[in-house]
């Protein structure tokens, strides 16, 4: 007879096979990492002590011997040192399909995350509901919305996901609830299969054309980042929890600082162009104020007319909001406002304080930009903007006009504001002004005149005399500046932490 | 061989066209410059490639999201 030892050696290394060892080896044949290997190359070495083991499907008792850990692996674990919580998706379990078991250890998790302040990581891959457990009424009853707080985000602590593969249902729900979503190339997160959607519209339905990383880095925006690899992708979210305090009743970790952070500020002003009608990359001076190799850029293939990302200013997490002029001249659309928006609203609930840099000629106005809801996009952008309570700074380089200034921190929408001698502020283009107001065009009789009268001094001195910005700085003086005000608006009072008064807005928009 | 479209950002007209056709470019290049609200726009090649040909030519006028050249890749 077997001793207990044994049995409970079996048992285990039985819940450990998952899905059995030709579904693991046409995945390893793939390239692609099973759900135990996954966790092991997010997390620390060793660190992963698992919860749920031996659970099975709950539902059905001829599934008992074929559900090993219920298809989702999950447990605690340290990243970088610090405590995690971790649900992976098993796909080789029953497709990974959400059933009783493993929705209570999806809820374990997440209680346990956010009452004692861990970061919660989702790693998707699931065919969605499980069948026939969720069919008839009785299957609903029961297997749904038990849970009056399963979809409820408040940002107590931080959500990273990457969907790896086939993410449908709760999966792809858990993803775009996240404050982190990774999509792997070839991974397809949608609502639900390519399959069923054929069903339903009764037309072919390409999964990558409705949920792959194109759609979801260029067209939705879910995708904070695209990975090649599923390697790459759990790095990702290793570098972006890095950037996060555990929970948001603390500030962000302070890391050392780079050598050579600050190396290349003497060249700083090099890289904005001379004329004013030439285009730059704002990046690159992104790049060069930031402590070195730190800046981690989210979103960068949706609404490239603004760039969002995390990055370090001597060791400390800022949140950087940065108007590219190299894509459409830095005009803003409503996509530029729904990406900055859902940035503010991240940076705020947890602590990160916000460096602007502003260069755009104003909003992008017209026909289609009404129609997609522009003046909501523009206030929710403007209502995140003043709801912010960790630190703001505004830096205008070149461009700030009409409404957008106000958006991008000008005023007393920022903490301090300060302008590079090449700043430029008005409300409008003065030929547009003296149209509008005179209906004069160029060459009319008495538009010189008048042209004269819109064309009023724009140059940053003139803010700054009448104490509009704080300061007018050097390019070189950026880092430095940003650094010593940073410091000077540090959050004493509270030790860093804001008030979160959006930890209930929407995750995406 | 997967072909890449590269589509105009903004309504404007064309004022350089910066690179050949059968030219190799490299993630991020800048295929052409248009002219647009008084600035000087690039056409970028966000994941690079061989060019297979424009399809616009030097001062044509293009709006926004017209493909404008075909990459290979």
């Amino acid at each position: 007879m077997a001793t207990m030892s044994e049995i409970f050696a079996e048992k285990k290394a039985k819940a450990e096979a998952m899905g059995g060892p030709e579904k693991l080896a046409r995945r390893r044949a793939a390239g692609v990492l099973n759900a135990r290997e996954r966790v092991t190359k997010l997390v620390d070495a060793g660190t992963f002590i698992e919860s749920g083991l031996f659970g099975t499907s709950g539902s059905r008792p001829e599934d008992h011997d074929r559900s090993p850990a219920d298809g989702k692996v999950a447990g605690f674990a340290k990243i970088d040192g610090r405590e995690c919580a971790v649900v992976a998706n098993d796909f080789t379990v029953m497709g990974a399909s959400s059933g009783a078991t493993n929705g209570r250890k999806i809820g374990h998790m997440k209680r346990v995350a956010t009452s004692r302040g861990l970061p919660m990581v989702f790693l998707g891959e699931s065919s969605g509901a499980r069948m026939p457990d969720h069919m008839g009424a009785r299957g609903m009853g029961s297997l749904l919305g038990n849970d009056p707080t399963q979809y409820a985000r408040m940002r107590e602590t931080p959500w990273a996901s990457a969907t790896l593969g086939l993410s449908y249902g709760s999966s792809s729900w858990y993803a775009v609830l996240s404050d982190f979503c990774v999509l792997r190339k070839g991974a397809v997160l949608a609502v639900s299969s390519a399959q069923l959607a054929s069903l339903a519209i009764k037309e072919e339905v390409d999964p990558q054309e409705m949920g792959g990383w194109q759609v979801h880095a260029e067209v939705t925006g879910f995708a904070d980042y695209v990975a090649e690899t599923d390697e790459e992708a759990l790095q990702a979210i290793r570098t972006f929890l890095s950037y996060l305090p555990s929970h948001h009743k603390e500030a962000p970790p302070v890391h050392p600082v780079p050598e050579g952070s600050g190396a290349n500020m003497a060249n700083i002003a090099k890289l904005l162009p001379e004329r004013r009608t030439q285009v730059y990359d704002v990046r690159a001076i992104v790049r060069a104020f930031v402590d070195a190799g730190s800046f981690f850029e989210l979103k960068p293939r949706f609404a490239k007319v603004a760039v969002t990302g995390l990055a370090r200013l001597d060791g400390r997490t800022v949140g950087i909001v940065a108007n590219n002029p190299l894509s459409r001249g830095g005009a803003m659309d409503t996509d530029a406002c729904e990406k900055i928006t859902s940035f503010l609203v991240l940076c705020d609930s947890f602590n990160i304080p916000i460096v602007m840099l502003v260069d755009n000629p104003g909003f992008s106005i017209g026909i289609e930009a009404e129609r997609r809801r522009a003046p909501g996009k523009i206030m929710n952008f403007m209502q995140a903007l003043q709801l912010c309570t960790v630190p703001k700074i505004s830096i205008i380089l070149r461009k700030s006009y009409g409404q957008a200034y106000l958006n991008m921190g000008g005023g007393r929408n920022s903490d301090e504001v300060a302008a590079w001698p090449s700043a430029e502020v008005s409300f409008m283009d003065p030929t547009f002004a003296v149209k509008i107001v005179h209906g004069l065009s160029p060459g009319d009789a008495g538009f010189d005149e008048a042209f004269a009268q819109m064309n009023k001094d724009n140059e940053a001195w003139g803010i700054a005399a009448i104490y509009a910005v704080q300061s007018v700085i050097q390019p070189h003086e950026t880092r430095d500046y940003l650094i010593r005000m940073l410091d000077v608006h540090r959050q004493r009072l509270t030790n860093g932490v804001g008030e979160h008064l959006m930890r209930a807005w929407p995750t995406s928009f | 061989m997967a072909t890449i479209q590269i589509k105009a950002e903004v309504s404007g007209s064309v004022w350089k066209i910066i690179t050949q056709v059968g030219e190799t470019v490299e993630p991020g290049s800048t295929l052409m410059i248009l002219e647009s609200m008084k600035m000087e726009i690039p056409v970028i090649a966000e994941d690079g490639g061989k060019v297979e040909k424009f399809t616009v030519a030097e001062t044509e006028a293009v709006n926004e999201g017209q493909i404008v050249a075909v990459l290979s890749k």
